[in-house]
């Protein structure tokens, strides 16, 4: 039983599992899917704003990632590669989607508990966050969601969007002073 | 009469009077070491004054980077469906009578092997792959004459090849564990699909310790 148990239950490193992905074995590109599709999802997320369009750039993105395997180099690790597609996936859909976005950054809450005095100053306060985050130039905001949401290195955030270092860094400057900026305002 | 010019904020100002990189000060606060003071910090009130407000000014930022974020519920279903389609599907034609043709796709046999073999003590990790695109190609090809008019393409009659990698716990005897595989996989398809000739190749190509678990 205990075997079978930790069986079921990846075990094994992504590089493992991209070869083997790329030998044709769908299994393993569908606990790479398991494995990342939080990853994927959250970004995007972040990134467009809505729940829809975050859905359908994850969707895209990973099944991108599928398409291009054999181009997919292991230099970098598989999340790296795979937020690199998400964000130009991202920048795709912002682009086309115009203004008329919908804000909802999160899914509706299904649990009543929340719904406290506490629970509401908190959703304010992340409305406000959410609503600076998606007011910065796409760049910026990407430079943030990378950094400081999924907490990646200078190093990893410009194998990520293809910018230097020293770029990301200075990108990070001017992002975290208009954010900040915007939510002094609104105090 | 003309507005009051707004107030000057710290954010408006690239250097406070002791002459510290405000930019520098918002990056301590959102790294959220605002009270962990350097040297100078230590003996400065400019420095003090603003590391405190960036970092009240940061906080919902950090808050709502730290909200759970869950993927919708079907998303790893939608890529794999996607993913499916993108892939040749080879299809095992197990019977064709005047009413018809029985098929099973081949991703589905490997699907019953994998899972087959994942209950096997020993085995950590199995991925299943049944005829790969050369192979299923060469013989779809060498079946095509003899192929009965209502199939559709697949490999003819009731014989499957499946690969299976697969890691195994460390100190697992290899030998006896790609067996046992070979065996039960072999039942499982006879038994649940009526293939006749099963071929189970097993590849042992990764061995896994305890702080491999994860």
């Amino acid at each position: 039983m205990k075997a079978a148990a930790q069986a079921a239950t990846p075990v094994v490193s992504d590089a493992y599992l991209v070869a083997r992905a790329r030998d044709g074995y769908l299994d393993a590109y569908e606990l790479l899917v398991q494995r990342h599709s939080a990853l994927a999802y959250r970004v995007a997320l972040r990134l467009t704003g809505n729940h829809h369009d975050a859905q359908d750039v994850a969707q895209e993105a990973l099944t991108a990632a599928w398409e291009n395997l054999d181009r997919f180099q292991g230099g970098s690790s598989f999340s790296t590669w795979l937020y690199q597609i998400v964000t130009r996936r991202a920048l795709n859909k912002v682009t086309r989607g115009g203004d008329d976005r919908s804000l909802e950054l999160l899914p509706e809450r299904a649990d009543p508990a929340m719904e406290t005095a506490e629970a509401a100053e908190r959703d304010f306060k992340v409305d406000a966050v959410t609503d600076a985050l998606l007011a910065l130039p796409f760049a910026q905001r990407t430079v943030i969601v990378l950094h400081h949401f999924e907490g990646l290195s200078y190093a990893e955030v410009a194998s990520v969007t293809g910018a230097t270092e020293p770029a990301v860094r200075s990108h990070l400057f001017r992002a975290r002073r208009a954010l900040a900026k915007t939510l002094e305002e609104w105090k | 009469m003309t507005d009051p010019m707004p107030a000057e904020t710290l954010l408006d100002v690239s250097a406070l009077p002791c002459g510290a990189d405000v930019d520098a000060l918002l990056e301590q606060a959102a790294r959220g070491r605002g009270a962990d003071w350097d040297a100078h910090q230590l003996h400065c009130v400019h420095c003090q004054a603003a590391l405190s407000e960036l970092t009240v000014l940061w906080e919902p930022v950090a808050e709502l980077a730290a909200v759970p974020v869950a993927p919708p519920p079907g998303l790893v279903a939608a890529v794999m469906s996607q993913v499916r389609r993108l892939v040749h599907d080879v299809w095992y034609t197990l019977e064709v009578t005047e009413i018809g043709a029985v098929r099973i796709a081949a991703r589905i046999v490997a699907a019953l092997a994998r899972d087959s073999a994942r209950a096997i003590p020993g085995v950590r990790v199995a991925l299943g792959r049944s005829t790969h695109g050369k192979v299923a190609a060469l013989a779809e090809k060498a079946s095509f004459g003899h192929r009965h008019p209502d199939a559709a393409v697949g490999v003819l009659g009731r014989t499957a090849v499946v690969d299976l990698a697969v890691a195994i716990g460390y100190g697992d005897p290899a030998h006896l564990v790609a067996r046992e595989i070979q065996r039960q996989v072999t039942d499982t398809l006879r038994e649940q699909v009526g293939l006749r000739d099963v071929t189970v190749n097993v590849t042992i190509d990764d061995v896994l310790d305890g702080d491999d678990d994860r």
